[in-house]
């Protein structure tokens, strides 16, 4: 029975690495992607936010596994405004009406944020009170670390 | 600029003109920076077509000049590199670094070509905006605390710092606030290289008209941006800050 299970695991397991080989209908196959954001520049920001959205809309949201990595001042994308007395080391907090509207919108598409965990000890962040929508599953130990990591897993590099 | 400049200038960048030709390009670059910058994105582009083209299929080198190194010579170069190699892998980092000698891959490892399963780790992280608009301090955090970790797991990684335009500035003995870091880090860990473009060197040399001096940590590869490419086709993660 053991053995059984194990030849349907590894069946599905190829299945599934043959699905993400194939290519889809608009001729995009799969991508895995990465976005890198360590600026705190709101107009960098809200444009990374649109090339992402852009991505999707070229590529398809069922074709791509895309994350965001934050780390630096980078995290003041997800920085409430009122919470920017509380953390001195940041110059800005990005996470306006207006932002995270955008960041929700892309998250129901599918996209992860990221957040360093270097970042939020070393600035002193606090996530539950001053980032907008932070989940324990959304933080890495480290940014710089998981943007090395996903590369070597197969996912494309870009710093808009 | 005019079209006959334009030839000559990539004639100097390719080395076909006279000595006289070539001193009155350098005085004019001189006088001109734009002329300057001109010539170093030339040599930027020349190179990185030379990388691509390493080895172009159908003509190889030996070939085309008679190979006169005698059998036993190559044995010999092979058995060093052999050597070499197995030494650098065993060695892992030896305890004094005193004399640390700044040589990018004595060990060959950079170079090898890298895979999804390969066992180590290698990062290039391509420094081109100013250090204190990006945060420097925290990203050198970011890059000790992996360095010290991945020591204690007993993980092989690589980490190579590559400074570019405005990034330049992390590495100048005058002007980089990281001296002290980078001297510690560097005689820390011995799979952290530090490299420093000339193309840039030489653009602010004749740009501010002062020498350019880079901290003794760092070597000086020809164009920064041919190295991140070189490095990334080598299979090494790549992160622009």
């Amino acid at each position: 029975m053991k053995r059984f299970t194990t030849l349907v695991t590894a069946l599905l397991m190829g299945f599934g690495l043959w699905s993400t080989q194939a290519f889809a209908l608009n001729g995009y196959a799969k991508q895995k992607v990465v976005y890198h954001v360590n600026y705190d520049n709101p107009k960098k920001q809200a444009g990374a936010l649109r090339n992402i959205q852009n991505h999707i809309n070229a590529v398809g949201a069922e074709n791509l596994d895309l994350k965001v990595v934050m780390h630096g001042h980078g995290l003041s994308l997800l920085l409430e405004p009122e919470a920017l007395v509380r953390v001195p080391k940041f110059k800005k907090a990005n996470a306006t009406e207006k932002m995270t509207a955008k960041i929700d919108n892309l998250k129901g598409q599918g996209v992860d944020f990221s957040v360093c965990a270097n970042t939020v000890r070393g600035r002193k962040v606090n996530v539950d009170t001053d980032l907008y929508n932070v989940e324990k599953g959304d933080i890495v130990p480290s940014g710089v670390a998981e943007l090395a990591h996903l590369q070597s897993q197969g996912y494309v590099y870009i710093k808009p | 600029m005019r079209r006959n400049d334009d030839l000559e200038l990539n004639a100097y960048v390719d080395g076909e003109l006279t000595a006289e030709e070539q001193a009155e390009i350098l005085t004019a670059m001189q006088r001109n920076p734009e002329l300057a910058k001109e010539a170093c994105e030339l040599n930027n582009l020349k190179n990185q077509l030379k990388l691509a083209y390493e080895n172009p299929p159908g003509i190889s080198s030996s070939s085309a000049t008679p190979n006169k190194t005698p059998w036993y010579a190559i044995a010999a170069s092979l058995v060093m590199l052999a050597m070499g190699l197995a030494g650098g892998f065993w060695m892992g980092t030896p305890a004094n670094h005193s004399d640390r000698f700044v040589m990018l891959d004595a060990d060959g490892r950079g170079q090898a070509p890298s895979t999804i399963d390969s066992p180590e780790t290698r990062i290039v992280f391509h420094l081109t905006s100013d250090p204190e608009d990006v945060a420097a301090e925290e990203l050198l955090d970011d890059i000790e605390d992996m360095l010290s970790s991945y020591k204690k797991d007993g993980n092989p990684l690589r980490v190579e710092i590559v400074s570019h335009g405005k990034g330049l500035s992390f590495m100048r003995e005058r002007l980089s606030h990281h001296k002290a870091r980078i001297h510690e880090l560097a005689t820390t860990y011995k799979n952290l290289t530090f490299v420093a473009c000339k193309n840039t060197i030489d653009r602010l040399q004749v740009e501010q008209g002062v020498e350019i001096k880079i901290v003794p940590e760092a070597e000086v590869i020809d164009s920064g941006v041919s190295h991140v490419v070189k490095r990334q086709k080598e299979g090494w993660s790549y992160i622009r800050v």
